[in-house]
């Protein structure tokens, strides 16, 4: 008798849970579901103050593609039956909060914000992916694949905050420390909670 | 389907027990200090391993292909203990009935907390399973055109009551068991088991909610069978046709109270509008 074991039939919706580790890919997916929608609500914040001026269509672009990343998420929650965190309404104001706070200071303090963001992003990504390596390759390839997809997409909005003089922004390292900080709080809650 | 089997504890004792539960049984029937079954029937090999006497840390080679593990032996014991609930309660003493029905001794009652916990668990756990293969069934003639798609709320009413009935034939000593599974020692269990068939009720029922509405949702329908559940408990009615009317009306007030927040909502954002609208005419 499989202790704590899952067990599903295959369905369109759903992948089949046999032989799963499911504490570990339940983690996975909340926290990066909270991630992706978090992320979504700070470009979304950036530009309700940065919006009409000369880095909108970036920052649009950037949004376009979190939102991308948001909506595969919402499938794999679906498919592997995962509670997402509870602190989500947390996030979305948090998050918003914080993409129109870093816009006021600027545009460089904008990209200085996705810098420090995008970074903590890819290098939990990174994380992810060794961890799920360690599991089994084989059986988590959709999974992998996707998250290695991901994290070559946030590296990228990473270079392109660089790019536009983020490390010009006013304070830019007390200003990366702290969000990145925060960043770190709130995988570690939104993994647990 | 779900199995979430609630597994009892004390294994120490469990293998001890069962040691010398099999040690008695292979013994000559000299004396009997315990009334138990001489006669092992056919289809429970299982309790008389021949050969190396059972090992609870062993695997793969020291087990004959009839080697039942513990876990197995104390389902089969509380399975069979249900039958005499009805009569017992939720005690030792219909666990020890039950396990006297399977030819064990009623000393293997005492694997078992003496307040009837895992029994009362694994009926729990049992009817869990239970209804997610019925809910899985009545899917799969959905998916085959052989049924229809129930609206929700017919498929929550359906969902609880099915869930439900199953406590008809235990009712009457069913209260003892709700103010057993609030002990603190078993609220982590059975809440769990709790949540767990909640969770399976709406993702039977088709919710695909990534937000904030998947602790809503969940935490309505659990107040629905909660509050359902103890309305059964005061139930004389023929066949307990007053729990399911309570029961459509509490969902009924379920499914209202979506449509009064979503109307809340777009009422909410109409006055803005027309705020925003009245600020710019006053600016102009």
């Amino acid at each position: 008798l499989p202790a704590g074991g899952v067990s599903l039939r295959l369905c369109s919706t759903r992948v089949s849970l046999e032989g799963i580790n499911k504490p570990v890919i339940d983690r996975i997916i909340r926290v990066d579901h909270a991630g992706e929608y978090g992320a979504n609500r700070i470009y979304a914040g950036q530009m309700a103050v940065l919006g009409r001026s000369s880095v909108g269509p970036i920052i649009q672009q950037m949004w376009n593609q979190e939102k991308d990343h948001l909506k595969k998420f919402n499938e794999l929650m679906v498919a592997y039956r995962v509670r997402p965190t509870v602190l989500l309404p947390f996030w979305n104001v948090a998050g918003f909060v914080l993409g129109a706070g870093s816009a006021l200071l600027g545009k460089k303090g904008a990209m200085a914000c996705t810098v420090a963001v995008e970074e903590s992003i890819s290098d939990h990504y990174n994380s992810q992916i060794r961890t799920l390596m360690e599991e089994d390759p084989e059986k988590y390839k959709e999974l992998l694949q996707i998250i290695k997809q991901f994290r070559d997409d946030e590296r990228e909005h990473h270079d392109i905050g660089l790019e536009h003089d983020a490390e010009a922004a006013p304070a830019y390292s007390v200003l990366k420390t702290a969000i990145q900080l925060g960043c770190k709080a709130a995988i570690f809650l939104s993994e647990r909670i | 389907v779900r199995s979430q089997l609630y597994q009892p504890q004390r294994a120490l004792q469990a293998s001890a027990v069962l040691r010398r539960v099999s040690d008695e049984q292979k013994e000559p029937l000299a004396s009997s200090q315990q009334q138990f079954d001489s006669h092992p029937t056919d289809h429970q090999p299982e309790k008389e391993p021949q050969g190396p006497r059972p090992s609870y840390t062993g695997q793969g080679g020291q087990e004959s292909e009839d080697y039942e593990s513990e876990e197995q032996l104390q389902h089969r014991i509380l399975t069979a203990a249900l039958e005499f609930v009805p009569q017992h309660g939720w005690t030792a003493e219909a666990i020890a009935e039950g396990a006297k029905t399977l030819g064990l001794s009623v000393a293997a009652a005492g694997m078992f907390h003496s307040d009837g916990s895992e029994l009362i668990l694994h009926f729990v756990s049992q009817c869990n399973t239970k209804l997610s293969e019925l809910l899985e069934q009545e899917q799969k003639l959905v998916q085959l055109g052989k049924a229809e798609k129930k609206p929700t709320d017919q498929f929550l009413r359906d969902a609880v009551e099915a869930r439900l009935r199953m406590l008809i034939p235990y009712i009457e000593k069913w209260p003892q068991a709700l103010s057993i599974l609030l002990l603190p020692h078993n609220i982590p269990s059975s809440l769990n088991l709790l949540t767990g068939m909640i969770d399976d009720i709406w993702q039977y029922a088709g919710d695909q909610s990534t937000d904030f509405n998947w602790y809503t949702r969940r935490a309505v329908l659990t107040g629905i069978y909660n509050t359902t559940e103890l309305v059964m408990m005061q139930d004389s009615s023929p066949d307990f046709e007053e729990t399911w009317r309570f029961l459509e009306n509490r969902v009924a007030d379920a499914m209202n109270m979506g449509n009064t927040a979503n109307q809340v909502q777009s009422t909410g954002e109409a006055v803005v509008q027309g705020l925003m609208g009245a600020a710019v005419t006053v600016s102009n």
